[in-house]
């Protein structure tokens, strides 16, 4: 797998933005998971966030909390996520980024689930209830190993809050569009627009930007001023009414590349 | 030592684990916290409304009874007098007039029992706020009379339905509507839980418990008492009461949790029993699996069915400065009953795990003198205990 530092290098130099997928491992059954990664391979996708699917997971909305509930109960758990990734590792060039909340990655052992990242090539991580004045001990586990630390900056962080989270991040920089939890949304560009232009003043880091996207226009609106953007509840609502169908994976495919020209 | 240092922590545990949005709002908080301490207006607010409207300071009652069946010296904290009928109004009178400060118009709560969401909602009519109460589909069943108070008291119940349907669930979900209004909204917490500032902020709230309880038995009793001992679900009764004594070495605390069907079954004793992790924003023992999946609590006592418990707690249980232990469901209510037919109280399910727990105290502890926390009163468990009669 590319790092996503390099997979952003690409881009740049291809002149494109940052197709971000999200998807819940082990939704809605683990045994679905290596298939949609191996899907997204040949879609327009640039980097896939993989989630850790959490009990309480305080920053979603129902379309997350539901598939999170419905992965648990079918078995899903970290040991699981990281052999599904064992097998399928040499078809798997698509970036990645896990994604969790605090208490798996705290419970499995920070060290011990950074080594296994390590060993299979992910290169990226994000920690959704983890801000900055909680994260030394990671920091340095995560050099250590050489990940990628993901970084949210919202509309209520500061300038200069958001400075000393530019200077922590690597990869790129989440940017939730709106204070709020993750779900479908409409919201105004122009005060996304002027908050991420001065973002840009701050950080050479591309700025990705998640949180209610789910159409292509939003897509296209945001990316005149972003480097990326992220999709994950649409994309896990599509999973959750069409996994039955014969032809699922053909059908993701086409649905997702719909976000995008390529 | 300064308890919590300035980056939220009792020892190890504490923090604020938060998302990103949240961060803004919890320093905003915390300095608001800090200059309210420092005016004298909000102060004698503060004073005026705790002794005008909620009826402090409350009795510390010696009960002459049941310390002569038991061989020891039982004083409660009549906690279950106050307006409302329990110690939550001392907190949420405080948070509402430090939201009102901060220029917030609306306020959100979490609820268990409904005892916290009925003080919230009070203090909502009572200042003008506009007010949600978050609670949990199953508690809503089991404590109908609290639902219908915050009714008629204005406010809006938002009832969850995810996960266990309890007072996990309701944190969570107040936590998801903070996070998208953050700008009007002040999410009044009801226990000593959740990310720094909030431990700090209800265990000062909830320390005039301790503070009076210390005036009141040197008055009658010349010293100190032996022991404290208050039931423990996030901690807000406890450490209003132990928090007072912190320095006090000789006096002994001991906090009761719920032990539900049993330790080895379903139960709520997140101290005993549970990990260290982080559950709403804070490091402390939690009920969880190996990968740090949260497990469903229970306990009769909708108040102490929760997972987690306070980080103030923890590194009390870490230091050794307080003793837990555990009473069950059926422990409970022979409590309840006890303090019912011996003293003429009738006590909530929640304190009523610490008056049985009294009957063991006894045992090694003849003639010594107790304050029992006797947080709430009992009416809204009266449905729950027709069930178990005789």
């Amino acid at each position: 797998m590319m790092s996503i530092q390099d997979k952003f290098k690409q881009l740049k130099k291809d002149g494109k933005k940052a197709f971000i997928v999200y998807i819940p491992f082990g939704f809605p059954h683990p045994r679905y998971t290596k298939d949609i990664l191996l899907a997204l391979q040949d879609t327009g996708v640039d980097i896939v966030e993989l989630g850790i699917p959490f009990s309480d997971p305080l920053a979603d909305g129902p379309i997350i909390q539901k598939a999170s509930s419905r992965a648990l109960e079918n078995g899903a758990n970290q040991e699981k996520m990281f052999a599904t990734l064992q097998r399928i590792r040499s078809f798997l060039k698509t970036p990645m980024v896990i994604m969790t909340y605090y208490n798996p990655l705290f419970m499995f052992g920070v060290k011990k689930f950074f080594r296994r990242m390590n060993e299979l090539g992910v290169s990226g991580i994000t920690v959704v209830d983890l801000p900055l004045e909680e994260s030394s001990h990671y920091i340095k586990e995560a050099r250590q190993f050489d990940l990628e630390t993901v970084f949210f900056i919202t509309p209520t962080t500061h300038i200069g809050r958001a400075k000393k989270i530019c200077r922590a991040s690597r990869g790129f920089i989440y940017y939730i569009s709106v204070t709020g939890i993750t779900g479908p949304k409409s919201f105004s560009y122009a005060p996304l627009l002027s908050h991420i232009k001065i973002l840009k003043n701050i950080t050479r880091l591309p700025l990705c930007v998640g949180f209610g996207i789910h159409t292509r226009t939003q897509a296209e609106q945001i990316n005149k001023f972003s480097d990326g953007i992220i999709v994950g509840s649409s994309i896990v609502k599509f999973i959750a009414q069409h996994y039955h169908d014969k032809d699922f994976l053909r059908k993701l495919k086409k649905y997702v590349n719909s976000f995008v020209d390529k | 030592m300064r308890l919590p240092d300035k980056s939220g922590y009792f020892g190890h545990f504490g923090g604020k684990f938060i998302p990103e949005t949240l961060s803004f709002c919890l320093k905003e908080l915390e300095e608001s916290y800090l200059k309210a301490g420092k005016d004298k207006g909000f102060k004698r607010e503060l004073r005026s409304y705790l002794k005008e409207y909620a009826g402090r300071p409350t009795p510390l009652y010696f009960a002459k009874n049941l310390s002569k069946l038991l061989g020891i010296k039982v004083y409660f904290k009549r906690e279950d007098l106050l307006h409302t009928g329990a110690h939550k109004i001392n907190n949420s009178l405080g948070q509402a007039i430090l939201a009102r400060f901060m220029g917030k118009k609306r306020l959100i709560a979490e609820t268990g029992a409904g005892q916290h969401g009925v003080s919230v909602a009070t203090v909502a009519s009572l200042f003008g706020f506009r007010c949600d109460i978050y609670m949990g589909q199953e508690d809503i069943e089991r404590q109908k009379m609290n639902v219908l108070r915050m009714k008629v008291l204005g406010a809006r119940i938002r009832p969850v339905g995810s996960g266990s349907k309890t007072l996990k669930d309701a944190c969570n979900e107040a936590m998801r509507d903070w996070v998208t209004n953050v700008k009007d909204t002040y999410y009044l917490l009801g226990s000593t839980v959740g990310p720094h500032p909030y431990p700090l902020l209800v265990r000062d709230f909830q320390s005039i418990i301790g503070r009076e309880t210390k005036k009141q038995i040197v008055v009658r009793e010349k010293r100190l008492p032996d022991y404290l001992v208050a039931c423990v679900g996030g901690g807000s009764n406890s450490l209003g009461l132990f928090h007072p004594f912190f320095h006090d070495k000789k006096v002994k605390f001991i906090g009761v949790e719920a032990a539900g069907l049993g330790l080895g079954n379903l139960h709520a004793a997140s101290l005993l029993k549970g990990k260290v992790g982080v559950l709403h924003g804070a490091k402390s023992f939690v009920l969880q699996d190996r990968f740090g999946q949260i497990k469903n609590a229970h306990s009769v006592a909708a108040g102490l069915d929760y997972p987690g418990v306070g980080p103030e707690h923890a590194f009390y249980k870490q230091t050794k400065r307080a003793r837990y232990v555990a009473v069950n469901d059926k422990g409970a209510i022979e409590g309840f009953r006890l303090l019912s037919e011996v003293e003429g109280i009738i006590p909530a399910l929640e304190p009523s795990h610490a008056i049985y727990y009294l009957r063991t105290l006894a045992k090694t502890s003849r003639g010594s003198c107790v304050v029992v926390c006797l947080s709430g009163r009992g009416d809204k468990d009266l449905e729950i205990i027709q069930k178990y009669h005789r």
